[in-house]
């Protein structure tokens, strides 16, 4: 699966690309909304470790608009529902994600990115 | 179950990596995933022991057995699986019947923001790595996605000690000497293991895995898959692991020790919580940290 846990820690790692390699861009992609449990104790302990401005940018690219620009000091539960749908729910099924910086394409499916490089990209 | 054979690994590790460990993996998966469901002790233990809240890498993550962990806080962590078999990875994602994030890479490569991850567990797979640069490389890989500050890793690799619940008749020390090894003390060995797809075993499994099984495959006769391991000997999983360290720049200590300086340096190390043999495998615990001396 490609859910926003996941994207938020994926960058790029074709050989030379090393910086503006984060956060990679959705393209062409299928999503699909699937029910998790919620658990505000993970979310709390989560929120320090993201790049949030990250997050808040792929779920627009993604067509959520739920989160502020910036984390609220008050984590209360109705935030945390809505951070835990764009987390945890919405999952990226098809599509492909690409490089800010030098364009490499990781194409996804069936829910599995792949960030294979070919042998003369790895760095 | 036919014994264990000692080889040399000659052509290029890739190619050879390719043939005798990814390929096997994409063909024997469903069955080798119907084998492999109990989790060992201490990668329970380690896991039960993390913080709520933090993220994790399963490198090598095959079926993504420990993906569900821990047993007494399921969701109180996530852990993601990487791996280099497709068709593993489409039965991880379902690891405990809840979907699960795994990405399909390779073990040598580190597709993520440095330092990202607050724990990171490796089990049974640097043992695939077909020569010692690799497997370094692999280690050093499981270490830079780990918090500089605070991050954890667990490692186990096959012992060439074996115990006699595992079954397995090893070739009497014969290893070749390996080239690559000579100049480290602590040699392991490299062997095949073969694993033997029966049309019993695949139809056991077609139940399970309807959906990666089809009506030839049982139709065919058992099938011998030999898997090159590499066998590590006593103390060369925690040797390989202070090379790795060292390399990247880290001093191989506990942050304790390093009180003494004039407070003007930043350091930042690897300390080796715990290592040692388990049921026919050794393990080694690291924990990164930084401080000012
Ligand atoms: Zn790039």
């Amino acid at each position: 699966m490609v859910r926003l846990i996941t994207h938020n820690l994926l960058a790029c790692h074709a050989k030379g690309c090393t910086s503006n390699n984060f956060p990679l861009q959705f393209k062409d992609v299928q999503v699909e909304l699937r029910e998790a449990e919620f658990n505000p104790d993970f979310l709390r302990g989560f929120i320090p470790r993201l790049e949030w401005g990250a997050l808040v940018d792929a779920a627009r690219q993604l067509g959520d608009t739920s989160l502020p620009a910036e984390p609220p000091e008050m984590l209360d539960v109705e935030f945390l529902q809505k951070l835990h749908h764009v987390l945890l729910e919405v999952h990226v099924e098809e599509g492909a994600m690409i490089c800010p910086n030098c364009n490499h394409v990781y194409p996804i499916s069936n829910g599995i990115p792949n960030m294979l490089l070919a042998e003369h990209e790895i760095g | 179950m036919p014994a264990v054979q000692a080889v040399t690994v000659s052509t290029d590790p890739q190619v050879y990596e390719d043939e005798h460990v990814h390929s096997v993996y994409d063909e024997i998966a469903p069955h080798f995933s119907s084998t492999r469901y109990k989790p060992w002790p201490i990668i329970a233990q380690f896991l039960s022991s993390l913080p709520t809240g933090w993220v994790g890498l399963d490198s090598g993550t095959g079926n993504g057995k420990y993906l569900p962990l821990p047993q007494d806080r399921p969701g109180s962590v996530w852990t993601i699986g990487l791996d280099r078999s497709r068709n593993l990875l489409e039965i991880a994602q379902n690891a405990g019947d809840i979907r699960r994030e795994v990405v399909w890479g390779n073990v040598l490569e580190r597709p993520w923001r440095a330092g990202s991850f607050d724990y990171a567990i490796s089990i049974a797979t640097i043992h695939h790595l077909s020569t010692p640069a690799r497997r370094k490389l692999a280690t050093q890989r499981i270490i830079e996605s780990i918090s500089p500050y605070h991050g954890r890793a667990l490692i186990y690799v096959w012992a060439v000690e074996q115990d006699e619940l595992s079954k397995r008749n090893l070739p009497a020390d014969s290893s070749p000497n390996n080239k690559a090894t000579d100049r480290a003390p602590a040699k392991g060995q490299d062997v095949f293991v073969p694993w033997v797809l029966s049309p019993q075993a695949t139809g056991k499994t077609r139940a399970k895995n309807a959906a990666s099984q089809n009506a030839e495959e049982t139709a065919e006769r058992s099938k011998v898959f030999n898997r090159y391991y590499h066998m590590f000997a006593q103390g060369e999983l925690r040797q390989l692991v202070g090379e790795a360290a060292l390399e990247l720049g880290l001093v191989v200590s506990s942050p304790n020790e390093m009180k003494d300086g004039n407070g003007d340096s930043l350091i930042h190390g690897l300390e080796i919580v715990q290592d040692g043999w388990e049921r026919s495998n050794y393990y080694i615990e690291i924990r990164r940290w930084e401080c000012i001396s």
